[in-house]
């Protein structure tokens, strides 16, 4: 709860730096006519006018900082839990640890199984399993702003972004269907007319 | 003030063997690169993109005319129908007189993001098909579909049943509900549109992650602690590497058809139903009506028996077999298990189905 209560201000606090932020970049680019183009030409103007963006996409990243290490401690926490609660059902079944070589053997085997019955049972619940897919998608979510950051330094050194090459494949995919499709047609074609 | 602790001797001398083979284990035993996964000679006979049809060479007389076309899985590569010469479902297919191709789907790249189930089920399974027809000149070829591969297989069988003459299902994906798996359970709670459109291609990364926590203590710890034991045991050693080798060898899936995957066969449910679409066409399951022979293991840990049975009620034909055996997911399919149980059983089964 305390976690919770405190990942909640952190993400309170970081929208509002977002908002102070962006407010006065914004402000001060309109007071000052974009300084940043004076100062720039060329593609250099281009890197003036995306560095707001970079900026936004950094504060945005911060927020999702916050969703993703919530989830990653409770994933941690999951995992302590159960191997906590594993090693006292071993401790119980075996209060002390045999010192002969065989029963040390069954002492392991008893271990393994009360371990692995237990962290199956976790990685088999819809608890374990909506905190992991929660804590991917925040991965995801930060996977996505250093794309974009990626691609707004990309375009700003007149390169291709990942969008763009993105379209690229999905054009390449469909004209190899139609190649394949237009090919077959022609095989048909070929044999009916006996070639 | 004296204490004692009395250790049996043997378990010192047990961790200092340990710690001697491991000493020892680069001196014994190759490394996973130095070893190559190819075993069974065969010719590429048709290629597509990154997908490949191989031809099994045989020295052995063909008792059958049908071939065999095996659909290998999504996950990792075909090697673990062929991974040791005692234990390879290949060679042993091949002595029992069948005709065998394989596909090998390839290590797709960012560029295959766009591929889905029409692209492998329409274009590749279905140009492999009528490569083999044309090479072998017959009307009909027996297709197996393993794992993931199952569910290709499945889905081109109802979409194509006039190619078929049998089906053959080893654990084959098909009733996500009922999947009592960790993989399934992931899966169910994946946001999959998410995944696919940040990183494209489904990662191995995440493979093996899922992989990790499937028997996290007997495959992360006792595996290898058993393999240190066991260093100078060159047949033990020797398979271990390989399936190793096998293991660590994970393609990305194609963005799309992971995408398509993941929601018709574990979220929505939709293929079990008749409702999954490919290419504008329902799969509809009552379009098998060939022989249908389905295998599943009790102690399967990646497919569920319960997640692989429906497909034996789903199907319209009369003619189906449902063997359930008392091993694990790959212990189904490479194993001396295996060989002296279930190939036997499926070679018999598709003999006296397949034309002479």
């Amino acid at each position: 709860m305390y976690f919770m209560a405190s990942s909640e201000d952190y993400k309170k606090s970081i929208g509002y730096y977002k908002h102070v932020s962006l407010f006065w970049t914004d402000l001060l680019s309109l007071m000052s006519s974009r300084p940043h183009s004076l100062l720039s030409t060329g593609p250099l103007r281009k890197f003036g006018v995306n560095a707001k963006k970079v900026n936004t996409e950094m504060i945005e990243i911060n927020q999702e900082l916050a969703e993703f290490n919530a989830r990653l401690s409770e994933y941690y926490k999951q995992l302590t839990d159960t191997w906590n609660e594993a090693q006292k059902q071993f401790n119980k079944k075996v209060p002390e640890i045999p010192t002969d070589t065989e029963h040390l053997d069954s002492t392991k085997r008893i271990w393994i199984d009360i371990f692995e019955n237990y962290f199956t049972r976790l990685f088999d619940s819809p608890e374990f399993a909506e905190n992991f897919g929660k804590m991917v998608s925040s991965e995801l979510e930060l996977a996505k702003h250093w794309n974009n950051i990626i691609s707004l330094m990309m375009e700003s050194a007149n390169m291709p972004t990942k969008k763009e090459i993105d379209e690229l494949y999905k054009e390449l995919h469909l004209l190899r269907k139609r190649v394949a499709k237009l090919e077959k047609i022609a095989s048909i074609g070929g044999s009916a007319n006996g070639k | 003030m004296e204490s004692e602790l009395k250790i049996d001797p043997r378990i010192i001398e047990e961790f200092l063997q340990i710690n001697k083979n491991i000493l020892d284990a680069p001196k014994l035993v190759a490394a996973p690169d130095e070893i190559s996964l190819e075993m069974t000679p065969y010719d590429v006979v048709y290629s597509e993109g990154k997908m490949r049809l191989l031809h099994f060479n045989s020295d052995k007389q063909k008792q059958v005319r049908t071939p065999l076309l095996i659909a290998y899985a999504l996950i990792n590569r075909y090697h673990i129908l062929d991974i040791h010469p005692q234990k390879s479902w290949v060679r042993n297919m091949l002595d029992q007189g069948l005709d065998v191709y394989m596909i090998d789907w390839g290590t797709p790249t960012k560029m295959d993001r766009y591929l889905g189930f029409d692209d492998y089920v329409n274009s590749y399974m279905d140009n492999c098909v009528d490569f083999i027809l044309n090479e072998s000149s017959v009307e009909k070829v027996s297709l197996q579909g393993y794992c993931t591969g199952g569910t290709l297989a499945t889905v081109y069988t109802a979409l194509h049943p006039n190619k078929i003459k049998n089906l053959v299902l080893t654990a084959p994906v098909i009733d996500g509900s009922k999947d009592s798996t960790v993989v399934a359970n992931l899966a169910k709670h994946m946001d999959v549109d998410k995944m696919v459109d940040v990183i494209g291609n489904m990662p191995p990364e995440f493979m093996y992650y899922v992989f990790s926590i499937l028997k996290p203590f007997e495959q992360g710890l006792e595996k290898y602690v058993q393999f240190f034991k066991n260093i100078h045991n060159k047949e033990y050693v020797e398979n271990f590497i390989r399936v190793e080798k096998w293991l660590s060898d994970t393609p990305p899936i194609p963005g799309e058809l992971f995408r398509e995957w993941v929601k018709n066969v574990y979220q929505e449910n939709l293929l079990i139903r008749n409702q999954m679409n490919v290419a504008g066409k329902v799969v509809d399951l009552k379009n098998i009506s060939m022989p249908v022979f389905t295998q599943v293991a009790v102690g399967d840990h990646l497919v569920s028996p319960e997640c692989s049975m429906p497909i034996h009620y789903a199907v319209s034909t009369e003619d189906k077999t449902l063997r359930i055996y008392a091993t694990g997911h790959v212990g189904m399919i490479a194993s001396s298990f295996s060989q002296k149980r279930v190939l036997p059983e499926l070679g018999q089964w598709l003999k006296e189905r397949s034309e002479k």
